[in-house]
């Protein structure tokens, strides 16, 4: 069974997603549990995508496929996780603010989420205080992400912290906001739970958030 | 599709025509001083009209040393591989010569240059990947003055595999010098083949040809080995201080140059276009290399090397600033790209500040990275139809992204990516120190000084190099 780990390992890492798929669905057929698949294998693979960005080896493109890959067998793992009770790293809601549709930093940080084991609810652009207040209600998520990239649409974000605290439900979440114009001074000030300056910012605040709400 | 390749033009035809005209004319009515017996018999013999030191040369002549030496010169590195093409538009880059000063590594302050200064600049040069080629940068205080220019040469041959461009002080040295480099290449057959060094040496500003000049190069020339003669003049001191007027006194010595190179030994390989054209300032006086003047002179004299074919030395990474600071690095980079645009072809004096005077470890280091920058812009669009990723554009549509696309993923790693310069977002730059491009400059010259270890000499030609600077020393104390 381990050298199927290892393919599927190998498979995530050179960014193959439809390899992975198929070696995940075969190591299942060969009886591995979904829970080892995803440790062993997919996450145990990103953690070396991470690395290999911080020595340099890697850049963004790299990790992006390797996480759409990542992505490609998780679709397999999922309800087999759900039914045996394995728990996804945490649930995120994320969005582009009312007003603005520049998505791409946006699309960066989903897709390193989901590379790093976060089930995402991406409500796409232009996305009003309403909404992300809703979304908050309906899919019970753990972490709230909001992006802006216009100082003109940044304001909004305020307000979508405010339409999540009316309805009751701030205090569950951790709001966490990024984009261009946006500091850690204005997160502060708005009443977010966190600032990240870029997309790898994200994840590693979005997991050791996770780790403080599970402690 | 070939790409077009970016490129700036200073002058035209016309001028071009001018220019020429104007130089045949000086030289055929003015004519230069040559100050060697030997190289006036020579000329005389050719049918220049010799009158004292003063030589007046007919444009046939000139037209004739043009179609004698080969329009290209190939310098190869210490291992006898092919590593510099000089012809066409191929730029190479590489340090300077001779500055008295250094700027103390440690210390940050200026020192008199010494002969470890001239090795840690070698394996600087070794180590960085845009320097092509090697100029021993310091003039070593702490050895014999008038055998300085051997200890440079071990210096450098002991220290990088990268084609060397050296300096002697007069013929005798250059003898011993190029038995040196005999013994590096194994045999002087060997070094005539696969030559991996050039002499620099220059006429005297304006309109004479010195008799150390003469004599250094009958040696090498007589040595079939490579040569760069090229001006270097002050514009408004040694040469008149507009531009048309210097172009034709540097143009001139290069001609005539050309010729005593040509009728010393027919087909001398001769870096002979271009050349140093200095603006002097007239309130400090000292001879400024960031001036826009010498900026403009020399893509002038470039082109008009390009008229004739002959290739190109040239001015990079050069400042007047005192330190290594905004205006180094400005002045710097505009000489990169000047010289890129202008397409060559052996660029020299990276590192240079304080107008020539004082080596900066941290300008060699930063201009390396400006260079890698240059040259990722010189390779221009490329138009192909994999380039154009039609069919990339048309599966990802309006709205979407190319992040994940195949098509990135294969590409964008022909992007230029930075060493040293910042290309982080606030928040990573303040933790990793806040550091200035000086600071990473620094750090980076410290690091490879420390670090880096070019390929050893065999230990029998390390011996029998030593055993040629230990009988120069000791010849030396015979004279004392």
């Amino acid at each position: 069974m381990e050298e199927e780990f290892e393919k599927i390992f190998n498979a995530v890492i050179e960014g193959a997603d439809e390899n992975v798929a198929n070696l995940v669905a075969q190591t299942l057929n060969g009886g591995a549990k979904a829970g080892d698949i995803l440790n062993k294998g997919l996450i145990r693979a990103m953690d070396e995508v991470g690395n290999r960005f911080e020595s340099g080896e890697y850049f963004i493109p790299d990790m992006l496929i390797a996480a759409k890959a990542m992505k490609a067998g998780m679709a397999l793992l999922k309800p087999l996780l759900v039914n045996a009770g394995v728990a996804s790293v945490g649930r995120v809601v994320i969005g582009t603010i009312k007003g603005d549709l520049h998505d791409i930093g946006k699309n960066l940080v989903s897709m390193m989420l989901e590379g790093g084991g976060f089930e995402v609810i991406d409500l796409g652009t232009d996305v009003s205080p309403e909404k992300f207040a809703s979304a908050v209600r309906e899919h019970n998520p753990d972490i709230v992400g909001m992006s802006a990239l216009l100082t003109t649409t940044m304001i909004h974000m305020k307000d979508a912290i405010e339409a999540i605290d009316d309805i009751g439900l701030k205090k569950q979440v951790k709001i966490l906001i990024g984009g261009a114009p946006v500091t850690q001074e204005y997160a502060e000030k708005i009443g977010a739970d966190g600032y990240a300056s870029d997309a790898i910012k994200a994840v590693m605040l979005a997991k050791s958030l996770m780790d403080l709400r599970k402690n | 599709m070939e790409n077009n390749h970016p490129k700036i033009e200073v002058l035209n035809e016309n001028q071009k025509n001018t220019l020429h005209s104007a130089s045949l004319e000086v030289l055929q009515e003015t004519g230069v001083n040559v100050h060697s017996e030997v190289t006036r018999k020579r000329l005389a013999e050719a049918g220049c009209q010799v009158d004292e030191n003063r030589v007046r040369i007919p444009g046939h002549l000139i037209q004739w040393a043009l179609n004698q030496f080969p329009k290209k010169v190939e310098l190869y590195d210490r291992n006898g591989d092919s590593a510099m093409n000089l012809e066409g538009k191929n730029c190479y880059f590489g340090t300077g010569s001779d500055t008295p000063f250094v700027i103390d590594l440690d210390t940050g302050l200026r020192r008199n240059a010494v002969l470890s200064d001239i090795e840690n600049v070698s394996r600087l040069t070794d180590s960085l990947h845009n320097l092509d080629f090697l100029m021993c940068m310091g003039i070593a205080s702490d050895v014999p003055p008038s055998i300085s220019d051997l200890y440079h040469f071990r210096a450098m041959v002991s220290n990088t595999i990268k084609p060397i461009i050296f300096t002697a002080w007069n013929s005798s040295n250059l003898e011993e010098i190029i038995k040196i480099a005999d013994i590096v290449a194994g045999s002087h057959e060997n070094l005539e083949r696969s030559p991996f060094l050039a002499l620099y040496a220059e006429p005297t500003a304006p309109l004479t040809h010195g008799l150390l000049s003469c004599e250094k190069l009958e040696v090498i020339c007589r040595s079939n080995l490579p040569v760069v003669y090229t001006p270097g003049l002050i514009t408004g001191a040694s040469s008149p201080v507009s531009s048309a007027g210097a172009i034709v006194v540097a143009n001139a010595e290069i001609l005539s140059g050309l010729l005593i190179t040509q009728l010393i030994n027919p087909g001398t390989p001769v870096i002979a276009g271009g050349g140093g054209m200095m603006t002097m300032d007239m309130h400090s006086m000292i001879a400024s290399y960031g001036s826009p003047e010498f900026m403009l002179n020399w893509c002038s004299l470039r082109e008009m090397g390009a008229y004739y074919g002959l290739p190109v030395f040239g001015f990079a990474g050069v400042s007047d600033s005192l330190i290594f600071d905004q205006q180094a690095g400005i002045e710097g980079a505009l000489w990169v790209l000047l010289a890129c645009l202008e397409g060559g072809n052996l660029i020299h004096d990276v590192g240079y500040i304080e107008s020539g005077l004082t080596t900066s470890y941290q300008m060699i280091v930063a201009m390396d990275e400006t260079i890698g920058l240059v040259r990722r812009f010189m390779q221009g669009v490329s138009v192909s139809v994999e380039d154009l990723a039609f069919d990339t554009i048309s599966s990802v549509g309006p709205g979407g992204h190319f992040l994940t696309e195949r098509h990135t993923l294969d590409h964008f790693r022909e992007n230029w990516r930075p060493d040293i310069f910042n290309h982080s977002n606030r928040n990573d730059w303040e933790s990793a120190g806040a550091g200035s491009l000086g600071d990473k400059a620094l750090q980076k010259a410290k690091k490879i000084v420390a670090d880096c270890t070019p390929l050893p000499l065999d230990p029998n030609v390390k011996k029998h190099i030593d055993d040629i600077l230990t009988f120069a020393k000791s010849r030396l104390n015979e004279m004392d």
